[in-house]
């Protein structure tokens, strides 16, 4: 379990991926990966093509991290999701909240 | 048993067979505070423990009877659920003996020759962490308290108030003492049956501070007659205010109308609901439309219910995702497949949870769940509105002559609302006017007629008045759902017409009634036809039976300006 954090230069472009499990016990780590951004209009890509199981905690993480970005007029992305976790987005409707790239 | 937690000094047992070195110990010990028994072997060391339930043990290792290590080792065998802190103290300076002390279940060593405030030192830092540990077991104690009182309040005052238990099949499998799914039924006044399946966010305690506000709105709203979109709408909004943002309800909302053969459904981010015909095949699956709800502050635009037309053998099975995610002691999941399966042969035998819950024990083979575990099973048969006894077939059509309006028979009091244009689209008039009902004659039991009454009258001025909708549609069976999408499409567009709702409550000598009357602005139809089919007491196809049921509710209901115009009364007793 591991939340990795890549800032582009410009300090404009994050990506955050997951890998493994994605659930409440990324809590911390993943409100940490985000928290720092604060430039105006960051793009925030979430990277979930090595998250192999995702909760419903998650979820509510990724609804938190989507507010952090909406107060600084940046964005959110969620890229690549492994299957499973495509499942659980699609059962939740996210592609009508955020921006899934497949 | 003394209770360390209550007593307000704090009792020392040092067990050491040196008379001098005991008196040494209790003297600094003293110093400290504390109250000091002692004893000279171990056996005796052991007895002294049970008796006072020290807070503190100082423990010689050679000693005679029964040596340090063995006299530890019971002590702490004795007191799993407390801490009691144990020093040995000892002359042997080696590795293996402090090795020893560690194993043998000692929390530390103290090696002669200390200073007293070596010792005194030493003292206070296991003092230290045995208070800690006090202070963690009675948070923990706190909690436990806590969920069960949640727990109380989710099985005693929720869920004990849903309807129909014994007709609707609910599995309910916490994965923690307290659920974050909640399973909900309520009656709707026309008899239609209201059914909520929710998941909220995570599980435990956190999960469950929406759990009694939205019970109150379901039950609250359903019982007054608001349709399930309006319910849902409300629910959705309420949440959004007051859950923080991470926290969040995916639930699956389901009526079911025996009279009209249909069920409306609302899936917002739990798995497929099923609906089974009676062989066990799958008839419909309705999958997730929507984002859980409390994450917008409002529906997406355009949402709709599902509308399935059903019959009377057919069942509808919903569940929350922690059946599907379950997993074995080789972690592999319970899944769709096997779930179907066992619903199949449930629906086959007549009892569809038991089998699946039968299955999954089987697969699971007692591995602990990780997330709750919810099912719920309801037939489609026997949601019907219970009729009143006393009122008989409508009167004659010819007293529509002496019927002179509302305004000579002296209403105690009336009111009146006129919708129009796309405000019809919008309100929904009936829950306002039951309110008033309520407001100024009280709670009552009939005024559940007059709920189906207003209902069915202002939904025939609606649909076929002002949308101008054929009831021919409904003649087949399965033509509800088409005209419940040809409905939906006219609304959207309505711009023009109106309807008149009127409530008038009479004061007269035979006795109390309440006068309905219903204008709307459409062009009519030929209410005569249905008026001698009435007198007639012939059974009216799917469609009339709207007016049929009005008619038996009522005392008498008449049609006037080319039935564009409906007045009922209805007698109070």
């Amino acid at each position: 379990m591991t939340v990795k954090k890549i800032t582009s230069d410009s300090g404009k472009d994050v990506t955050i991926a997951i890998e493994d499990r994605f659930d409440f016990s990324l809590h911390q780590l993943f409100r940490d990966s985000y928290a720092d951004s604060t430039v105006s209009g960051t793009k925030f890509t979430l990277d979930l093509s090595k998250t192999s199981y995702m909760d419903s905690s998650a979820l509510g993480m990724i609804l938190l991290l989507k507010d952090h970005a909406e107060k600084i007029s940046g964005s959110v992305t969620i890229s690549k999701p492994s299957e499973p976790v495509a499942k659980i987005l699609e059962i939740a409707q996210f592609n009508r909240l955020l921006k899934i790239e497949k | 048993m003394a209770n360390t937690l209550e007593r307000r000094y704090k009792l020392a047992l040092v067990v050491d067979d040196s008379v001098m070195q005991c008196k040494v110990l209790s003297v600094l010990l003293k110093e400290e505070g504390y109250r000091v028994f002692t004893a000279n072997d171990g056996a005796r060391g052991v007895e002294m423990y049970i008796k006072y339930q020290p807070d503190l043990v100082l423990m010689d290792i050679n000693m005679p009877v029964m040596d340090g290590y063995e006299a530890a080792r019971q002590i702490k065998a004795l007191s799993k659920h407390t801490l009691a802190p144990l020093i040995f103290i000892t002359s042997m300076d080696t590795d293996q003996a402090f090795i020893d002390s560690i194993e043998a279940g000692g929390d530390g060593i103290l090696v002669r020759p200390f200073s007293p405030e070596v010792f005194k030192a030493k003292i206070k830092s296991i003092q230290r962490i045995s208070d800690l540990y006090i202070q963690v077991k009675s948070l923990q104690q706190a909690q436990q308290k806590d969920a069960e009182l949640a727990e109380q309040l989710m099985s005693g005052v929720i869920e004990s108030r849903n309807f129909a238990l014994d007709r609707i099949g609910i599995v309910k499998k916490a994965a923690e003492l307290f659920s974050g799914d909640i399973q909900l039924t309520a009656q709707c006044p026309n008899g239609d049956v209201n059914v909520l399946l929710g998941d909220f966010t995570g599980h435990g305690l956190r999960s469950s501070i929406g759990a009694i506000p939205l019970a109150e709105t379901f039950r609250v709203m359903t019982k007054k007659g608001f349709s399930l979109i309006e319910v849902i709408s409300q629910i959705n909004s309420q949440l959004y205010d007051l859950l923080p943002a991470d926290l969040f309800l995916a639930a699956t909302f389901i009526s079911v109308s025996s009279q009209d053969s249909t069920a409306y459904i609302f899936n917002a981010g739990l798995p497929d609901t099923y609906i089974y015909s009676e062989e066990g095949s799958v008839s419909h699956k309705l999958g997730s439309i929507h984002p859980p709800l409390g994450v917008l502050e409002h529906l997406l635009p355009g949402s709709q219910l599902a509308v399935v037309y059903i019959k009377e053998t057919d069942r509808i099975l919903t569940l929350s995702d922690g059946i599907i995610e379950a997993r074995n002691a080789a972690g592999e999941m319970y899944g769709i497949e096997r779930f179907e399966k066992a619903a199949e042969q449930g629906v086959k035998n007549n009892a569809l949870t038991e089998t699946i819950v039968a299955d999954l024990e089987y697969f699971c083979e007692g591995t602990l769940q990780e997330d709750d575990i919810s099912l719920i099973d309801i037939p489609c048969n026997g949601w019907e509105p219970s009729l009143s006894v006393g009122h008989s077939a409508p009167t004659a059509v010819n007293e529509l002559v002496e019927y002179q309006g509302i305004k000579q028979t002296g209403a105690s009091w009336s009111w009146k609302l006129v919708l129009m244009g796309d405000k019809l689209a919008k309100v929904n008039p009936i829950p306002m006017a039951m309110s008033y009902l309520h407001e100024i004659e009280g709670n009552s039991e009939q005024w559940q007629n007059l709920y189906t009454i207003l209902t069915e009258l202002f939904i025939n001025a609606l649909d076929h008045g002002v949308l101008g909708l054929s009831s021919d549609l409904k003649k087949e069976a399965e033509g509800f759902a088409l005209y419940f999408q040809e409905r939906e499409e006219r609304l959207k567009q309505l711009a023009v017409g109106s309807v008149e709702i009127m409530l008038n409550f009479v004061r007269a000598e035979k006795g109390n009634e309440v006068v309905i009357e219903v204008k709307d602005s459409g062009s009519g139809f030929d209410f005569e036809i249905v008026q001698e089919k009435l007198q007639e007491n012939s059974e009216l196809s799917l469609s009339g039976r709207g007016i049929q049921l009005v008619s038996k509710l009522c005392d008498g209901l008449y049609y006037k300006d080319k039935g564009t115009h409906v007045i009922a009364k209805y007698a109070v007793s």
